[in-house]
């Protein structure tokens, strides 16, 4: 990629991140919202993250991984139990290297 | 501030050790675009978004087009739209520049790290949330720096190191409130990303799903009321 071209890449993308960012935000910052509304922002969450784990664990030119869901179910276990970010990431790193050596 | 540092570290903590796993890998793969270690350092500063820069250098080394790279890259932050929306309620009183320094540096992650304290913590202050996500955004730009420096001599098993998020996300979702209409969201919602995935939405699948996971929880929250005994008059 030339000088050029990146610099263009980065000033678009770099534009359009902040406002996905900043944008929202800004605009319901200190408004009063309808509870229609403050339902739907409090459903984001679950979604979101479901979507995340989900996108993570499809890969639609492999399907679904058996490893990956194998080790995101060890980690499921983890997060109930200690409900820890840093346990959940090194057991489930561990757990993934160590189902990738299985034949 | 300095009050502030200690508690924001302890919840940035799990999401720095994250991002130091995945990001040396990242800088990694923008060493093979060409970046140095002080371009990948701006970049991941002022992009901040893993899924992005991985895309950025896989589509650059495949020579794609340079609209096609800002469409794509573009696409994959949309879901960031979402988290703007959702924390908006918890910086109603913050001043303007902070709350924009906040919204400029949300994440995946830190967006459910601050989430859960805004919600659970009634201590948990507009600085200290902007604090995790600088400390974050630090220990991502750096690893990637560090990976850009090192370069390609460096062998790394990509997929292995990119788990630690899967499992950062597995664990956020996990300790949610859990809810009949929680389940619905979620069921919804991933069935959605793996049907717009297969389709070949590609980017979008996120955004998509998330909000398809948002409406089926809206109309089964409907149902819900629907079904509930009314209050005599």
């Amino acid at each position: 990629m030339s000088e050029r071209d990146f610099l263009v890449f980065y000033v678009c993308v770099l534009a359009a991140i902040l406002a996905c960012r900043c944008v929202p935000l800004l605009a319901l910052k200190g408004r009063e919202l309808s509870p229609r509304v403050s339902e739907a922002l409090g459903l984001i969450p679950p979604a979101a993250f479901a979507a995340l784990v989900a996108n993570d664990l499809f890969d639609p030119a492999a399907g679904l991984s058996w490893t990956a869901l194998l080790a995101a179910a060890l980690v499921v276990v983890v997060a109930r139990r200690t409900g820890s970010l840093i346990w959940c990431a090194l057991v489930g790193m561990a757990g993934y290297a160590l189902l990738t050596l299985v034949p | 501030m300095r009050e502030d540092l200690a508690p924001a570290l302890r919840a940035a903590l799990p999401v720095m050790l994250g991002y130091v796993t995945i990001g040396v890998p990242c800088g990694v793969m923008a060493a093979e675009v060409g970046l140095g270690p002080l371009v990948a350092f701006l970049l991941s500063a002022t992009f901040y978004s893993g899924a992005g820069q991985f895309m950025m250098a896989s589509l650059a080394l495949a020579g794609t087009p340079v609209l096609s790279m800002v469409a794509s890259v573009a696409l994959v932050s949309t879901r960031q739209i979402l988290y703007s929306a959702a924390l908006s309620p918890y910086l109603a009183r913050a001043p303007r520049p902070l709350a924009a320094l906040f919204a400029a540096t949300v994440t995946d992650e830190s967006f459910g790290v601050n989430l859960a304290r805004f919600a659970g913590d009634g201590t948990w202050t507009p600085e200290r949330a902007t604090l995790v996500n600088l400390c974050s955004m630090f220990s991502w730009a750096l690893a990637n720096a560090l990976g850009a420096a090192v370069g390609p001599a460096l062998a790394i098993p990509t997929a292995v190191m990119s788990f630690a998020m899967t499992s950062i996300f597995v664990c956020l979702l996990v300790t949610q409130s859990w809810s009949l209409v929680t389940a619905v969201v979620v069921a919804a919602s991933a069935a959605s990303v793996v049907l717009l995935k297969a389709l070949g939405l590609g980017s979008l699948s996120v955004l998509l799903g998330a909000l398809a996971g948002v409406a089926a929880g809206l109309v089964a929250g409907g149902v819900r009321r629907e079904g509930e005994p009314r209050e005599r008059a």
